[in-house]
């Protein structure tokens, strides 16, 4: 990731160089062909609490788009870390997992939640924000949102 | 016309139904968005792990040698210890109806009960942690999860509280620290003996007020009553029990540590590291009391131990750099500490 691809918007971290499922604030960011890597962005980690623990189905698992590929747990909630996409779960980060607070630290780079092969699964493309320009007013919006509501600090 | 809240009392249920009757409801409220305020009590006396914590948490044998069945819950926390001496109660929304951010459902979530702790006379406040107290001892347990579509708060009354026991299930590598676990649970885990009868209906009252819905007395439904066999298998088999896959918490060579929380901010350390122990009860970041073992000491180790007591856990590395390598060996133990992963 480059540094021009990092920018703050009203103090939260936003990568540019990935796409974003605008529901679930996770990002899916190509790693190869077929295969992409999957995090959650600064804002979904923000409104999750301080993680205690991640824990992500095993290598090989076939996940579909909107169902989960794990567990998040923050202030004793267990939640689902939902797939963006539809595919075979390749690997997980075992260094988050480990240490769920490098999500928090690095979300966009160290921080990587779970790699996924998507070749072959004959499913459409999921409806993930992909310019730059429609993702920072997504994020803008967001952040807006979650504030008006209470949600995040002012 | 006001939407219902069905309420659903399962009365004294066995250990494992006093788990899957409102996992099961979850599912229910996930398909049909009928929230659902259920009670129930366990019959017999077990122990609970939360989702993504380990079987090695817990003294198997001795819940084996005092027949304690072990089971998993979906929700978050630790190994609790619980019994028929605690009244259960579980509020169940469509997770459309809950705030997204996790710390905010769960203060709306648990306001009613706080309410209902205040309509029985008990002065409870909701704090900063989230935590169910009064006199600033923990008053109730509780957990929550997101199961399929529907969101799941669950806490207890606690009419009385065997401290003994809720200590003496936990696993420690040291004594020590079962005893600072037990001692700290005596000051800031409280039971509320108040009529039960009465907490249940100001419970009813509270959270059909707070949700603006009319309470309305149920049962489970046919897909529940199914979801409840899955369930009880579920909960029954070894896998389930195992819990998900977790890497090891430390690397060979590395420190290891086991840390347990007796309530929000208030906590046990056991840690070890080539050779050297510390056990440590920490009270809102300061070291309340420690026990240390290093084979270099020697004729030191009740100087170190005072000179740790009543000190911020942030300044131990530097009070410990005055005992040499045995210092740095304490040092490494203790950094081993990360109250934000409790």
């Amino acid at each position: 990731m480059g540094e021009a691809s990092l920018v703050v918007v009203a103090g939260f971290t936003l990568a540019l160089d990935r796409h974003y499922h605008p529901e679930t604030h996770m990002w899916v960011l190509g790693t190869g062909p077929g295969r992409v890597r999957i995090g959650m962005d600064s804002l979904g980690i923000e409104t999750s609490g301080t993680l205690a623990q991640l824990s992500f189905s095993p290598a090989g698992t076939e996940l579909t788009a909107g169902r989960p590929f794990g567990q998040l747990e923050a202030a004793k909630f267990v939640g689902p870390l939902i797939s963006p996409v539809s595919g075979t779960l390749l690997s997980v980060n075992e260094e988050v997992a480990r240490d769920p607070g490098l999500a928090e630290q690095d979300p966009y780079g160290a921080g990587w939640l779970i790699e996924v092969s998507t070749s072959g699964t004959g499913v459409a493309p999921p409806p993930l924000l992909t310019e730059p320009a429609e993702i920072t007013a997504w994020f803008t919006a967001r952040i807006a949102h979650y504030r008006l509501n209470g949600l995040i600090a002012q | 016309m006001v939407e219902p809240l069905r309420i659903i009392d399962f009365g004294r249920s066995s250990p494992l139904r006093s788990q899957t009757f409102w996992h099961a409801i979850a599912y229910g409220v996930s398909a049909t968005e009928r929230a659902t305020l259920s009670f129930t009590r366990p019959g017999a006396p077990y122990v609970c792990l939360g989702y993504h914590r380990g079987i090695d948490e817990v003294d198997r044998d001795y819940c084996l040698e005092n027949g304690l069945p072990l089971l998993r819950r979906m929700v978050g926390g630790g190994p609790v210890y619980l019994d028929a001496d605690q009244l259960f109660f579980q509020i169940c929304l469509p997770a459309r109806a809950v705030p997204a951010s996790s710390r905010q459902a769960l203060r709306v979530l648990l306001e009613p009960a706080v309410t209902a702790f205040r309509a029985v006379g008990v002065p409870a406040v909701l704090d900063d942690d989230l935590e169910i107290c009064a006199d600033d001892r923990k008053i109730c347990g509780h957990g929550a999860a997101r199961i399929d579509d529907a969101v799941v708060v669950c806490g207890n009354l606690i009419e009385s509280f065997d401290h003994e026991r809720a200590a003496r299930v936990l696993a420690f590598a040291d004594p020590s620290q079962r005893d600072q676990t037990l001692a700290l649970m005596r000051r800031f885990v409280s039971p509320t003996a108040v009529d039960p009868a009465a907490f249940q209906a100001a419970m009813i009252s509270a959270y059909a007020s707070a949700l603006g819905l009319g309470p309305q007395a149920g049962g489970l439904t046919g897909a529940e009553r199914r979801a409840l066999v899955g369930l009880d298998e579920r909960f029954t088999s070894d896998a389930w029990l195992a819990g998900p896959t977790r890497p090891a918490a430390s690397r060979a060579g590395e420190p290891s540590a086991r840390q347990v929380k007796v309530r929000a901010g208030v906590w046990t350390l056991g840690a070890s590291y080539d050779g050297t122990q510390v056990a440590a009860g920490v009270v809102r970041g300061t070291i309340d009391q420690v026990r240390l073992q290093d084979r270099g000491l020697n004729g030191s180790t009740d100087r170190a131990e005072r000179a740790l007591t009543g000190i911020p856990l942030a300044s131990v590395a530097r009070v410990l750099a005055g005992f040499g390598d045995p210092g740095r060996r304490l040092a490494a133990a203790f950094a081993t500490a990360d109250p934000a992963r409790l």
